[in-house]
């Protein structure tokens, strides 16, 4: 007890653990994905190493002076946009999105790295007390920030990624103190985005809803003005984003309002993904039994379908036990907001609670039908070194912040 | 504007709602799927993944009367293409071990384009040993190349009768695409003969091979280990009329003739023996038949391929002399006593019609004794053209038999209606009509419609249709099931028939009857000769006869082309088989006396 007390006293074990089991089972399930695949057989000998890696790199990232994530964040930050810039250019093009780099023999991808850079500096930018959310003035530099890495990442073009980048920021612009008014700032030209996906007319009733909402918030005449044109502008740079997309990446939206339309079509993985999750269950066809993953019914399925692997094979106990192992990470990490030490530890987790329930709701959706398919592995299961490692590092730097949290419970 | 700040709590707790809810979304969702409607799932999953391949059915057996094998199966293999894991490259490759064209691959590929690429395509029946091991050995190397054990035909039994079981062929594309479930690529189906008639009994039910099947199509395994694979279910097996020791014996005396015989068993319709000679070889058909034998059968000369005892036609000639005879007697036109002066033919106008010889005066039974012409001359002008098509009908020429194999031919019986179509009103002559009187002319029979006419004459006018098949083995139960047969009846006096039986007996057994020389001491033939005249060459040469006499048993028609009289050539052959049928056959004695 006194040596469990201490190891809880210096780790947080819960996150530790889950996170452990979690790369575990996504082990489990690579194995069982690629275990009759021609060519990506080699895949479970590559997560095995990042995953040793990855778990080296926790403790280093645990054992770092916190100071150091603080006197990294504008450096990082600007490594990653320079390293997002840099894939535009150099970079290779994976399912139609330019989203690859190598340098020599090692590929990674900077849009998963940024997230770091992005958390730290997002943090590291709200942290300082002197600048009041609420104005203005600021709000729009920490929306300029975050925007930065969104449009890039958009020009690769990374749907998914982008959307993860969005929710990061806007969950910490949320819990760093902002009013209604100032969210209503930063979500309304996201509502007039959605609102013109549907066509012209819901386009203009959002912006007739901006004015009322406008009305009602009283603000003095320049600042309702310059909120209205801001989110006109939005309306039409959306014109400008949607062409960016590519079609793969339009038809994978459209698709999930009907993905048995077109089965062997942009809805199929969708439709393939739901059969292996429904068929497995409440026990399960058994490990390496899974006719839907062994016949290879879901392509590359070891990265953003390996959850149905999981539903087939281990049927509903098993997709349960997986859920809730993410919801006590999530809870955690969500606890712990309120241990950390600062305003900059409590961002961070924020920041990596938001990155990582993002991924899981998405990627979960996906594999359920019940989101579209937007390319999102899940995180610590999904194969993926670039993915595993920022994960496990961004754990990494929870569990440091957790080693300086203000009082010893 | 405090108020308007989301505290640390509330923020907190709008999170932990968010977090709670989706988690509790997708617990909702995933009991949905994998509770509540995973079996809907399942059957995708299954349906997905599970291939049915079909297992060829082994056709039914052609049996004797007796139970004897006919037609029966021999195992072989059968070569089988899949072309959505086919890899052309391998078509010259696989070509020459097969030993055929090169090109044949890519045409048989082409044949069946619009079909479904994952089921096989059969490439070749009956392939050997070497080859088989040779797609064993290379099976690596030679993706969507397989076998299965199949069975094909095998007619070593010592019967040909090809003629009479017909062949298989691969089923057409028309055909295919209208059979449904029942054929697939590559099927042999039922062509001509019994094997045709009889198709959907000989069939049999095809097994089921379940595989499974990856995104791809590619096939992985078996399905559950083969627990779920159907069975084919071999055809039903047919119980033929045909006497094995009788159509033995036909064959035999057909060898190096051309011709046909039918023998029927007056009583039952049952045909006992049935050869057209020239046969071809059915073990010919028992694979894939090769362009090289089609097209040696379809220019022989000798036309093997024609079934020439249901639809070739002869003038009958004097056989048919008993159907005047008839005719004339049952209109009361004369008496059996009346006779007629022969001084070797009859003057018509400025034609003179021959006769054989001079037979002096004969009455009607000498007349048809001695085949004399002459008094047949004179009696048909009596009968005149209206009452011998209306006897000819009566005794089923000039009409299908319905025999259980086709085609079939009507042959011909003119009529006034007929001379008129052909030659125009008033244009033909009474001399035409003296040449039907005596069975030539455009008077024309197939052999199997004069076996059925003696049949007719032998049973006192009562028989039925003739046929092959008496009835099938259900492969299912193992019961035994007959077919309804059809009677047929010429409405004719006993005494007329009492008289002709006599007549045609008297033909073998009288000293001056044109069949003596058949004549045997143990069994009581009847019989009449007959001689088609041939404007191409030698005369056919025919004989019909029954025996035994009082109880008779069988009724044969014999035609031999191009070899001349009818007692010379075809009698005795109708004399063999009623040997061959009766003599030494404890199986007919006891029905002798049963009956």
């Amino acid at each position: 007890m006194k040596i469990g007390y201490k190891l809880q006293d210096k780790f947080d074990l819960v996150i530790l653990l889950t996170v452990l089991a979690l790369v575990g089972i996504g082990i489990v399930a690579i194995y069982s994905a690629t275990y009759n695949h021609p060519t990506a057989k080699g895949n479970i000998n590559k997560q095995l190493f990042f995953a040793m890696v990855s778990i080296a790199l926790l403790f280093v990232v645990y054992f770092l002076p916190t100071r150091s994530f603080r006197v990294v964040a504008l450096p990082s930050y600007i490594i990653s946009i320079i390293l997002l810039i840099a894939v535009l250019f150099l970079g290779k093009t994976v399912y139609g999105a330019k989203s690859w780099m190598s340098i020599g023999v090692v590929g990674f991808q900077p849009s998963e790295f940024a997230k770091i850079g992005l958390i730290f500096f997002m943090s590291y930018w709200l942290t300082d007390t002197k600048r009041d959310i609420n104005n203005l003035k600021e709000l729009f530099y920490t929306v300029i920030i975050a925007l930065f890495p969104i449009l890039l990442i958009l020009l690769e073009p990374d749907l998914g990624t982008a959307i993860v980048y969005a929710g990061i920021s806007l969950a910490m612009i949320f819990w760093s103190g902002i009013n209604l008014f100032g969210l209503f700032v930063v979500l309304s030209p996201g509502i007039i985005l959605f609102a013109s996906l549907f066509g012209t007319i819901p386009f203009i009733v959002a912006l007739l809803l901006i004015i009322v909402a406008l009305l009602f918030f009283k603000q003095n005449l320049f600042v309702s003005a310059s909120v209205f044109v801001m989110n006109l502008s939005a309306g039409f740079i959306f014109e400008f984003i949607l062409k960016l997309l590519k079609p793969h990446q339009v038809k994978r939206v459209l698709s999930f309002v009907d993905p048995t339309a077109d089965p062997l079509g942009s809805g199929y993985n969708a439709l393939q993904a739901k059969v292996a999750m429904g068929s497995g269950g409440l026990f399960g066809k058994g490990f390496l039994e899974g006719n839907q993953t062994q016949l290879r019914y879901i392509p590359e399925q070891w990265t953003d379908f390996i959850y149905c692997v999981i539903g087939e094979e281990f049927g509903f106990i098993g997709s349960i036990v997986l859920l809730t192992l993410f919801l006590i990470l999530f809870l955690r990490l969500l606890n712990l907001t309120s241990l950390a030490g600062d305003r900059f530890g409590r961002l961070t987790i924020v920041g990596v609670l938001t990155l990582l329930f993002i991924h899981f709701s998405i990627n979960i959706g996906m594999n359920l039908g019940i989101t579209p398919v937007i390319g999102l592995p899940l995180p610590f299961v999904s194969y993926g070194g670039s993915s595993l490692l920022t994960n496990m590092f961004l754990i990494g730097v929870i569990l440091n912040i957790y080693r300086n949290r203000k009082h010893h419970v | 504007m405090s108020d308007d700040y989301f505290g640390s709590v509330l923020r907190r707790r709008i999170i932990f709602l968010v977090i709670v809810g989706m988690v509790a979304i997708q617990i909702v969702q995933l009991v949905k799927m994998q509770l509540l409607e995973s079996d809907k799932y399942e059957e995708k999953s299954n349906d997905n993944s599970v291939k049915a391949f079909p297992i060829n059915a082994p056709r039914g057996i052609i049996f004797d009367r007796n139970i004897e094998i006919l037609v029966g199966n021999k195992a072989s293999f059968t070569i089988q293409l899949i072309p959505s894991e086919y890899e052309k490259k391998n078509s010259r490759l696989i070509e020459t071990v097969l030993g055929v064209d090169s090109g044949y691959i890519n045409e048989i590929l082409k044949k069946y384009k619009k079909f479904s690429k994952y089921t096989p395509r059969i490439i070749m029946y009956g392939a050997d040993y070497r080859t088989i091991s040779w797609i064993d050995e290379n099976q690596k190397e030679l993706p969507g190349i397989s076998y299965q054990v199949d069975t094909q035909r095998d007619y070593a039994f010592g019967i040909n009768g090809s003629h009479i079981f017909g062949y298989t062929k691969e089923i057409g594309r028309e055909a295919l695409n209208k059979s449904k479930d029942l054929y697939s690529i590559g099927d042999n189906i039922g062509f001509i003969g019994l094997e045709k008639s009889y198709e959907n009994l000989l069939r049999g039910e095809k097994g089921k091979e379940f595989f499974i099947a990856n995104s791809r199509q590619k096939i992985v395994k078996k399905y559950s280990d083969g627990k779920n694979d159907v069975h084919p279910i071999k055809g039903n097996d047919l119980v033929s009329t045909i006497d094995y020791k009788t159509q033995e014996v036909a064959e035999k005396l057909f060898k190096n003739m051309k011709g046909s015989v039918v023998a029927i068993d007056p009583v039952s319709g049952e045909i006992l023996a049935y050869v057209s000679a020239p046969q071809y070889e059915l073990s010919k058909f028992a694979d894939v038949t090769s362009n090289d034998v089609w097209d040696s059968l379809r220019f022989d000369e000798g036309k093997p391929l024609f079934n020439r005892g249901a639809i070739s036609m002869y003038p009958p000639g004097s056989t048919y002399k008993m159907l005047v005879a008839i005719a004339a007697l049952e209109e009361g036109i004369i008496t059996p006593e009346e006779t007629n002066k022969c001084s070797g033919g009859l003057k018509l106008g400025n034609r003179f019609f021959k006769c054989t010889h001079h037979h002096g005066k004969v009455n009607l039974k000498q007349a048809i004794e001695q085949s004399c012409n002459t008094y047949f001359y004179k009696l048909i002008r009596k009968v005149g053209l209206d009452n011998f098509h209306k006897y000819s009908t009566m005794f089923g020429f000039g009409k299908k038999t319905g025999i259980d194999i086709s085609p079939e031919s009507k042959g011909n019986v003119p009529s006034v209606a007929y001379y008129d179509r052909v030659y125009g009103k008033g244009k033909w002559t009474e001399g035409y009509l003296l040449n039907i009187g005596i069975g030539q002319g455009e008077l024309v029979t197939t052999p199997l419609q004069l076996a059925q006419y003696t049949s007719l004459l032998a049973n006192w006018g009562e028989s039925k249709t003739p046929h092959f098949v008496k009835g099938y083995i259900d492969s299912h139960t193992n019961e035994y099931t007959y077919l309804d047969i059809n009677s047929i009846k010429a409405n004719v006096s006993e005494s007329t028939l009492k008289f002709i039986r006599e007549a045609m007996f008297d033909v073998v057994n009288a000293p001056k009857g044109t069949g003596r020389n058949i004549r045997l001491s143990n069994i009581s033939i009847s019989g009449k000769t007959g001689t088609a005249q041939n404007p191409h060459g030698e005369d056919h040469a025919i004989f019909i006869a029954f025996a035994p006499f009082d109880n008779p048993k069988i009724a044969v028609a014999v035609i031999v082309e191009n070899v001349g009289y009818g007692s010379t050539y075809a009698a005795p052959i109708a004399q063999k088989l009623i040997k061959a049928y009766l003599e030494n056959r404890e199986e007919i004695k006891q029905k002798l006396v049963i009956n």
